[in-house]
C-alpha cells in the first residue's frame, strides 16, 4: 500500500503540491482528478522521484521512499507511464519490452552475452499480449499509432511487475472508441496483475465507471476523496471542478 | 532466433583474418601493409567512437584523448621499462580505463553541447601536458628514439609482415569484441538511452552508470588504436593527441555512416585513401580536405552505409512489413536521432 | 611546480601588478572571443567552433591594413569589420544550413572550414610567424606602479576591451535590439510570430560575434605572433570560459575570461609546466560544484 503524508513541493514560491496526505490501499483502483494545473502530474513526479519533495513522506509498505532516485523507486515497485507516451522510437515493440525485462532483472549491463538473455522472451511475450500488441511486436515503436504507443508505454511499466502503477492520462488524445478500448485493457491489466493502480483522468464518464475511489486535487491541495458517488455529490468538487467542466462543455 | 551468434561471428572473424593474412602475398609491397596497419589503428579508433555516437547518442569531440593516451603510454612504457609488448599493452589499456573513469565521471552527466566541449577540453589538456613535459614526452618533437620491440610468442614486430598480422589481428578481434558488445543486453540498454534518456530511469536503469561504462569501454578501444599507431610510427607525436585527430574520426564515422556497425570502417578506408591521394597531389592538404568535408556535410549529410541501409530497408518493407530479422537490423542500425 | 615562487610573487607588489595586468589582457581578449561564442550559441543554438579562426583572420586583416595604412586604429577596425563581413558570408553560406542539425554535424562543418581557413592563411600570408610590431603611438616609456612595469599598450588594451565589454552589456540589456536577441534566445517562434525576421536576427548575431572576434584579433596582433592555427587555443579557452561562466551569459563570459586570464598569468610562476592544465582543473571544479556554470541557469 501507498501512503502519502504531508507531501509538499514548490517551484519559485508557487506551491505545486501543498501538504498532500493520501492513502491508497493495496490492490485498489483509484482515479486522481482535478482541474488543469491542480498538480496531478507533479504529484506523480514526486512519487516516482522525478522531483525531490520539499517536505513530507512517501510510504511504500511502510518504507519512506521520498528523495530516492527514479531507478531506486522503480526497483522498490512503483511503475509509471506518461501522459505523452515515452517510448524508444528506433526499437521494435519486442526489443523495447525485452530491454525493460533485462533492466528489471538487472541484466541490462551484461556485456558478454547476446541480447536477449534466455528466459526473458516468455515474460516479454506475456506483457506484449497483456497490452494487446502481439500482432505489432515487430513494428518499430515510432511507427505505432498514438494509442499503441501509449499501450507500449504502459507495457514497459508493467514489465517491472509493479506493486503500484501510476498512469498519467492513459486516454489522452484518443477518440471515444479508442478510449474505451484502452480503459478495458487497463482494467484487465489491473485484474490480472493484482496491483495498486492510480490513474489521472479527465473524462468523468471513465472515472465514474471504473474507479473504486476518487481523489480530487485543486491548486496542489486535496479537495476531496471518496467513492465516485460521494465525489459526484461533493459540493466543493461541483463548484471547483465539475461546475467549470460542465459549463465549459456546454458553452 | 536466426540472428548471429558469437560462434558464427567468431568463425567469420577467423575467416576474414585468414584472408587478410594471405593478402600481402597477392598485393605485394610495403605500401599495402602500411596502409592496412594505419587502417587498423584508425578503424578501431573510429568504430570505438561510434559506440558512443551511434549507439549511445553521446557526441564526444575529444575521443582523440584516448588515441593520444594509448600512443604515448605504450611508447613510454616500452622505452622506460624492460617489459614485453603484451604487458605494456595491458598496462596501457588499464591506464585508459582509469583515465576514462575519472574524465567520464565528470563528462557523462553533461548535456549534448557541454559533453562535446568538455571531452574536447580534456583532450587538449593531454595535448598541452605532452607539449609542456618535454623531458618525458619530447615536447613538440614527439617521442623519438624508436620503440623497442622484443619478440613475444614468436611475433617479431620489427618485421613488417609480423606487424601487419599483429595489427590486422587486433583489428579483427577488436571489431568482433565491439560487435559483441553492441549485440549484448548492454548494447540494447545503450540504444534505449540514446532513444529516450528521460524514460530509461523509470525502467530502473541508472543512466549515469551505463553511460560511464560506455565511455570507458570506447576509451579502452580508442587506446588500442593509438597503440597500433605508436608501433607504426615507432614513437608518438603530439598531433596524435591534437583535436584534429578527433575531427578526423568524426569525419570517418559521418562519412561511412553511424547507423551500421561497419560504417566507421568504411569511412576510415575512404578517408585514409583520400588522405594519401590528396597529400600526393597537393601541398594544400587542409584546403582540399576541408572542401571535401563541406561538400559532404552540406550535400550528402549521411554516411555511405546509412544510404545503403535505407535503400535496403525501403526494398524490404513495402511487401511484407518488417520481418523479425529485418526489424532487428533496422533497430541495430537506427539513426542516432531518429524519431522524436 | 614552484609554490615558493608563487608565494614570493604574491607578496611582492611589483610582481602582483605585472602578472595581474598580463592576466587581464589575456582574459579580456579572450572575453571578446568567448562572448561571441556564447551569444551565438545562446541565440542560434550553434557551436561556432570556427570562432577561433575568426580571431586569427582579424589579426591577419589588421596586419595587412596596418602594412597599407600605418594606422593602428584603422588596422583594428579593419580586423573587426572585415571579420564581421566574413561572418555574414560564413553564416549565410554554411552555418544557416546546419541550424537544428546534431552538434556533430555542426562541428564537422566548422572543422572543414577551419582546415580551409588555416590553409588559406598559409597561402596568402605565408607559413612563417608574422610579427605586427608595436605601433609607434605606444612606443613610450612604460608606467610604473609600485615597482610593477606596465607598458602603455597594455593599459590601452585593458581600457578598450573593458569599454567594448561595457558597450556590449548595454547593447544586450538596454536596447531594443538586445531585447529581441534575448527573446530570440528563449523563444524564437514567438519572436517570428511578432513579425520579426529571425533569419536577420540570427545573421546579425553572427556578424556581431564576428566583429568582436575580429576586434580581438586586431587588438591582440601587436602582442601576439601571427600564425595559421593561432585560433585553436583561444577557441578551446572560449569553450572553457562558457562552461565556467555559463552558456549564453555575457556577464559569465567576462568573469570566466578574467578568471582564466589570471590563472594563466599567475600559473606560469607557480606551475610552469602545468599552466594550461590549471584551466582544465578550474573547469572541472566548476563542473562538479555547479554544472550549469557560475552564471548559468538550469542544469547543464
Amino acid at each position: 500500500m501507498l501512503k502519502i503524508e504531508g507531501l509538499s513541493k514548490s517551484f519559485g514560491g508557487v506551491a505545486a503540491t501543498n501538504d498532500v496526505s493520501l492513502h491508497f490501499p493495496k490492490g485498489s483502483l483509484t482515479a486522481v482528478i482535478g482541474p488543469n494545473g491542480a498538480g496531478k502530474t507533479t504529484f506523480f513526479n514526486l512519487i516516482t522521484g522525478a522531483f525531490k519533495p520539499d517536505r513530507g513522506r512517501i510510504l511504500l509498505d511502510g518504507d519512506d521512499i521520498a528523495g530516492l532516485s527514479p531507478p531506486e523507486i522503480v526497483r522498490r515497485g512503483i511503475g509509471r507511464a506518461f501522459q505523452i507516451a515515452r517510448i524508444f522510437p528506433t526499437l521494435t515493440v519486442r526489443q523495447a519490452v525485452l530491454g525493460a525485462v533485462h533492466a528489471h532483472r538487472n541484466q541490462h549491463r551484461i556485456l558478454a552475452k547476446r541480447f536477449p538473455m534466455p528466459g526473458s522472451g516468455d515474460r516479454a511475450e506475456q506483457v506484449i499480449a497483456l497490452a494487446g500488441l502481439t500482432a505489432k511486436a515487430d513494428t518499430l515503436s515510432r511507427n505505432l499509432s498514438h494509442g499503441d504507443q501509449k499501450l507500449l508505454d504502459i507495457a514497459l511499466a508493467l514489465v517491472l511487475e509493479p506493486h503500484v502503477l501510476l498512469l498519467d492520462e492513459p486516454t489522452a488524445g484518443m477518440g471515444p472508441e479508442e478510449r474505451w478500448a484502452m480503459i478495458d485493457t487497463v482494467h484487465r491489466m489491473w485484474e490480472q496483475e493484482r496491483m495498486t493502480l492510480i490513474f489521472i483522468e479527465h473524462d468523468m464518464s471513465i472515472v465514474f465507471k471504473i474507479a473504486q475511489s476518487v481523489r480530487v486535487l485543486s491548486y496542489g491541495r486535496v479537495l476531496a476523496e471518496g467513492t465516485p458517488d460521494e465525489i459526484r455529490r461533493h459540493p466543493e468538487v461541483i463548484k471547483a471542478y465539475l461546475g467549470d467542466e460542465f459549463e465549459a462543455s456546454h458553452a | 532466433m536466426t540472428r548471429s551468434s558469437l560462434l558464427r561471428d567468431s568463425l567469420i572473424a577467423i575467416a576474414v583474418f585468414a584472408v587478410l593474412a594471405l593478402l600481402p602475398f597477392i598485393v605485394p609491397g610495403k605500401g599495402f601493409t602500411d596502409f592496412m596497419v594505419r587502417l587498423a589503428a584508425f578503424g578501431i579508433f573510429a568504430t570505438s567512437l561510434n559506440l558512443l555516437v551511434g549507439y549511445a547518442g553521446m557526441e564526444s569531440f575529444g575521443h582523440g584523448l584516448f588515441f593520444g593516451l594509448g600512443c604515448y603510454s605504450f611508447g613510454l612504457i616500452m622505452q622506460t621499462f624492460p617489459v614485453s609488448i603484451p604487458v605494456a599493452f595491458l598496462a596501457t589499456v588499464g591506464l585508459s580505463i582509469v583515465v576514462g573513469t575519472v574524465v567520464g565521471a565528470i563528462c557523462v552527466r553533461l548535456n549534448e553541447i557541454y559533453f562535446a566541449f568538455v571531452t574536447l577540453a580534456f583532450q587538449m589538456l593531454l595535448h598541452s601536458l605532452i607539449i609542456a613535459w618535454t623531458p618525458i614526452t619530447g615536447g613538440d618533437q614527439g617521442l623519438t628514439g624508436g620503440i623497442p620491440r622484443p619478440p613475444f610468442l614468436g611475433i617479431r614486430l620489427d618485421d613488417y609482415y609480423h606487424l601487419y598480422l599483429f595489427s590486422t589481428g587486433l583489428l579483427v578481434a577488436s571489431l568482433l569484441a565491439m560487435y559483441h558488445i553492441v549485440q549484448s543486453p548492454f548494447g540494447y540498454t545503450l540504444r534505449m538511452i540514446r532513444d529516450n534518456a528521460a524514460r530509461a530511469p523509470f525502467l530502473g536503469i541508472n543512466v549515469f552508470r551505463v553511460r560511464l561504462m560506455a565511455y570507458v569501454i570506447a576509451g579502452a578501444f580508442g587506446a588500442i588504436g593509438g597503440m597500433i599507431m605508436s608501433l607504426f610510427v615507432s614513437g608518438a607525436f603530439p598531433d596524435f593527441a591534437y583535436w584534429t585527430i578527433s575531427g578526423e574520426a568524426i569525419f570517418m564515422i559521418m562519412l561511412g555512416g553511424i547507423t551500421v556497425f561497419l560504417g566507421p570502417m568504411v569511412g576510415a578506408v575512404m578517408l585514409l585513401l583520400l588522405n594519401d591521394f590528396v597529400t600526393k597531389m597537393t601541398t594544400h592538404y587542409g584546403l582540399v580536405l576541408g572542401l571535401v568535408i563541406l561538400l559532404f556535410a552540406l550535400g550528402l549529410r549521411k554516411g555511405l552505409m546509412d544510404f545503403a541501409a535505407d535503400l535496403w530497408r525501403d526494398r524490404q518493407t513495402p511487401t511484407s512489413g518488417p520481418r523479425p530479422d529485418t526489424a532487428a537490423k533496422t533497430a541495430a542500425s537506427a539513426p542516432a536521432r531518429a524519431g522524436e | 611546480m614552484d609554490l615558493s615562487a608563487l608565494a614570493s610573487c604574491l607578496i611582492t607588489p611589483s610582481c602582483v601588478i605585472t602578472q595581474t595586468t598580463s592576466g587581464l589582457i589575456i582574459g579580456l581578449l579572450l572575453f571578446l572571443v568567448a562572448a561571441g561564442v556564447s551569444l551565438i550559441f545562446g541565440v542560434l543554438k550553434v557551436v561556432n567552433f570556427a570562432h577561433g579562426a575568426f580571431y586569427m583572420l582579424g589579426a591577419y586583416f589588421a596586419y595587412t591594413a596596418y602594412q597599407l595604412s600605418g594606422n593602428y586604429l584603422i588596422a583594428v577596425l579593419a580586423g573587426g569589420i572585415g571579420v564581421a563581413l566574413f561572418g555574414l558570408v560564413f553564416e549565410r553560406l554554411l552555418i544557416s544550413r546546419v541550424y537544428g542539425s546534431p552538434v556533430l554535424m555542426q562541428l564537422l562543418v566548422c572543422y572543414g572550414a577551419i582546415l580551409i581557413l588555416d590553409d588559406l592563411v598559409k597561402i596568402i600570408w605565408g607559413a612563417d610567424f608574422l610579427s605586427f610590431g608595436m605601433p609607434s603611438a605606444f612606443q613610450q616609456l612604460p608606467f610604473v606602479f609600485a615597482g610593477g612595469v606596465v607598458p602603455v599598450f597594455y593599459l590601452f588594451l585593458i581600457v578598450v576591451a573593458l569599454a567594448i565589454a561595457g558597450l556590449l552589456g548595454l547593447l544586450i540589456s538596454k536596447t531594443r535590439y538586445g531585447k529581441i536577441v534575448r527573446a530570440a534566445a528563449v523563444n524564437p517562434s514567438m519572436v517570428s510570430a511578432l513579425g520579426i525576421n529571425t533569419g536577420v536576427v540570427y545573421a546579425s548575431v553572427f556578424v556581431l560575434g564576428g566583429f568582436l572576434a575580429g576586434l580581438a584579433g586586431g587588438l591582440a596582433a601587436p602582442v601576439r605572433s601571427l600564425t595559421a592555427g593561432m585560433g585553436t587555443s583561444i577557441i578551446i579557452e572560449s569553450f572553457i570560459v562558457t562552461v565556467i561562466g555559463g552558456m549564453g551569459s555575457v556577464a559569465g563570459a567576462l568573469v570566466g575570461s578574467i578568471l582564466i586570464g589570471l590563472v594563466r598569468s599567475f600559473g606560469t610562476i607557480g606551475f610552469p609546466l602545468f599552466t594550461e592544465g590549471l584551466m582544465f582543473v578550474l573547469m572541472a571544479v566548476v563542473l562538479v560544484l555547479k554544472p550549469s556554470g557560475l552564471f548559468g541557469k538550469g542544469g547543464a
